[in-house]
């Protein structure tokens, strides 16, 4: 992220705290990826992307977030679960294929494990996975409640392509996805095609518009982050058990296992 | 800024239930009362809100409640000049449905009463809140298409009489009874009247208005309602961009008394497209997509799952704004009067066989606005 927009995303929190009157008692800073030198003053909370804190134990001023908890799809996906519109949920199917430099293989693990327990509703318990060259990962899982999951990540999109991703959830009564049937890639909800040129958009946050998808999901994480500062130290704890699973990745590629969570669901 | 004391006025109004959320949850607002139609209306909104007072009479409310600034007139198209007469005696600024009314002097009535009490009246047009929509227009104003020469718009969704009845009533939508066309056992008042948003998106899209108007009717998707629910418009601008629009109930709905899951028969409720075609390319919008999807309860069909729905968000905040400094509303009531117009002019080219030549001469109802939408 740049430091201009670096900047806006503060500045559009900073405006979001203010329209709701939420009051921080200590220091902010929202930082981006890859992260900024300038992490604010001393003992000011750092609100971070999580997939971006390598270290799996952060020190309390230290909020890692989960943009994508945030996000409408996500969010909409989740109520359709908890709702049961879709009943029980049986086995997930989610991809996401990046290319590399926004988001790299140990995010995008990170992002879909998040996104596997928190839209079926039960901690990942078992991890296969098999990963080649460091740019693609095919990974099985097995969640508390008996779903199975299936979570494709590959980094090898060209430079510049926006990423493409899927989540579907199968359950005995419907399927939910975030992808509309007999379609394979994301829809935007404007195409141009002007000057020998075709342009996408997808703009879903008023409040916050002209920001880009990220850069919603990132400001609106941040600001519940800063609404409920009680949530805090388990946002710290859920960033440590996805970093424990990433890793339970690599190994499970390297010794060509199976393997159990350690210590089972948290 | 001081929350804004707020009411709802019946709560028949099919955009009832939104309202409830943010009226709720806005920190720019405070809640004060309701008073409702009906018996039937009266117990769902004790059932959907908690801890807000609701009355049978509005006389009552409005006493017991002297604190009440601003209303969302949430009723019956043929009671809006009524509330209003009685909103603007009081002082109270209103934020009215998306047809004020379609009989124009009742309309002018409206102008004069509002602005004679110097009020607020904002006219819910929430798809200028809508992200897509503020794409869209950003793109135009900044000439990604050129001059725009067309525009195709969708304004299609399952038809809500089922849940508010007055909308399949021709008295209380279209305010009395006229019949399409001789010959013709329907009448006036039915998708038409439901679906403003397209006849005022082109107005801000070209910065033009509306010169040549010419809509028919097809035969009924539901036979038994006695208003229109399947018609197409086409047409041009004063500055010669032509255009078709599609503001039908095109989409079939289980007949359900109140909206919920399982509404849908075609998957998508509501959709507003739009293709606009200039002289530099052209531009493609779907104002509510893309969404999530599921084939789960209640009806295991295909069915969109919307996640745009926080138009009355940026709604809120206009009217709030203008309450308070006194400014005037980007969707006020001269402004809309065009729209309705066109929309008459829809329904007297049914009747007529035969387009309909709009004069583009009210006073005071200018076209062009210092915005950044006119090319």
């Amino acid at each position: 992220m740049s430091p201009a927009a670096l900047a806006n995303v503060n500045e559009a929190l900073e405006r979001l705290l203010r329209k709701y009157e939420v009051s921080v008692d200590r220091p902010w800073r929202l930082l981006g990826e890859p992260q900024p030198s300038d992490r604010g003053p001393a003992g000011a909370l750092q609100l971070v992307p999580g997939w971006a804190e390598a270290e799996a134990d952060l020190p309390e001023t230290t909020v890692p977030l989960r943009p994508w908890r945030a996000e409408r799809r996500f969010l909409e996906l989740r109520r359709l679960v908890e709702d049961e519109t879709i009943v029980p949920v049986l086995m997930c199917r989610f991809a996401c294929l990046t290319d590399g430099e926004s988001f790299s293989l140990d995010a995008a693990l990170y992002r879909e494990f998040d996104l596997v327990a928190w839209l079926a509703g039960a901690p990942i318990t078992r991890v296969y996975a098999t990963i080649t060259a460091g740019r693609a990962a095919n990974v099985v899982l097995r969640l508390a409640n008996d779903v199975l999951c299936s979570v494709e990540v590959a980094t090898t999109l060209p430079p510049g392509t926006p990423m493409q991703d899927r989540h579907e959830l199968i359950a005995r009564r419907g399927v939910a996805s975030d992808r509309v049937v007999d379609t394979q890639v994301t829809q935007s909800s404007v195409y141009v095609w002007s000057d020998g040129e075709t342009r996408q958009f997808t703009d879903t946050d008023a409040e916050l518009f002209g920001l880009s998808p990220l850069e919603v999901s990132l400001v609106r994480s941040a600001y519940q982050a800063l609404s409920k500062p009680e949530h805090h130290g388990e946002m710290r704890r859920q960033h440590a058990r996805l970093r424990q699973l990433v890793a339970l990745a690599y190994e499970s590629d390297r010794r060509q296992q199976r393997l159990d969570v350690p210590g089972g669901p948290p | 800024m001081k929350p804004l004391k707020i009411a709802m006025l019946s709560l028949t109004h099919g955009h009832t239930r939104k309202y409830f959320r943010t009226l709720e949850e806005s920190p720019q607002l405070d809640w004060v009362a309701a008073s409702a139609a009906d018996d039937v209306v009266e117990e769902r909104f004790r059932q959907a809100v908690k801890g807000v007072p609701c009355y049978r009479d509005e006389e009552e409310m409005f006493d017991r409640h002297p604190e009440i600034e601003a209303v969302v007139l949430a009723s019956d198209n043929s009671e809006h000049l009524r509330q209003m007469k009685a909103c603007v005696e009081r002082g109270i600024h209103i934020l009215s449905m998306k047809i004020p009314t379609f009989d124009l002097d009742e309309y002018d009535q409206m102008i004069e009463l509002v602005e004679r009490a110097g009020l607020v009246c904002q006219i819910e047009l929430e798809l200028h809140y809508n992200p897509v929509v503020h794409r869209v227009k950003k793109l135009v104003a900044d000439g990604a298409v050129g001059r725009i020469l067309s525009i195709q718009a969708t304004n299609i969704t399952l038809s809500p009489v089922w849940a508010f009845p007055w909308q399949g009533v021709p008295e209380l939508s279209y305010g009395r009874r006229v019949p399409l066309a001789d010959g013709d056992g329907r009448f006036r008042g039915g998708a038409l009247c439901d679906h403003p948003h397209v006849f005022d998106l082109i107005r801000w899209l070209t910065g033009s208005d509306f010169e040549q108007i010419h809509a028919e009717v097809a035969p009924n998707l539901r036979p038994d309602l006695e208003v229109e629910d399947l018609l197409l418009v086409n047409g041009k601008m004063a500055d010669g961009c032509t255009f078709l629009l599609d503001p039908s109930w095109s989409r079939l709905e289980e007949r359900l008394p109140v909206p919920g899951p399982g509404w849908e028969v075609f998957p998508k409720r509501m959709e507003v497209n739009l293709t606009i075609g200039g002289e530099r390319g052209t531009l493609l919008a779907d104002c509510f997509g893309p969404n999530v999807y599921h084939n789960g309860a209640p009806r295991d069909r295909y069915t969109v799952h919307y996640t745009y729905f926080d138009e009355w968000i940026g709604l809120i905040d206009e009217f709030v704004a203008c309450v308070r400094t006194g400014r005037t509303p980007r969707i006020n009531l001269r402004w809309h009067r065009r729209t309705i117009e066109a929309m008459n002019a829809c329904y007297e080219s049914i009747a007529a066989g035969q387009p309909v030549v709009l004069k583009n001469e009210t006073p005071g109802c200018e076209t062009k606005r210092t915005g950044d939408l006119v090319q």
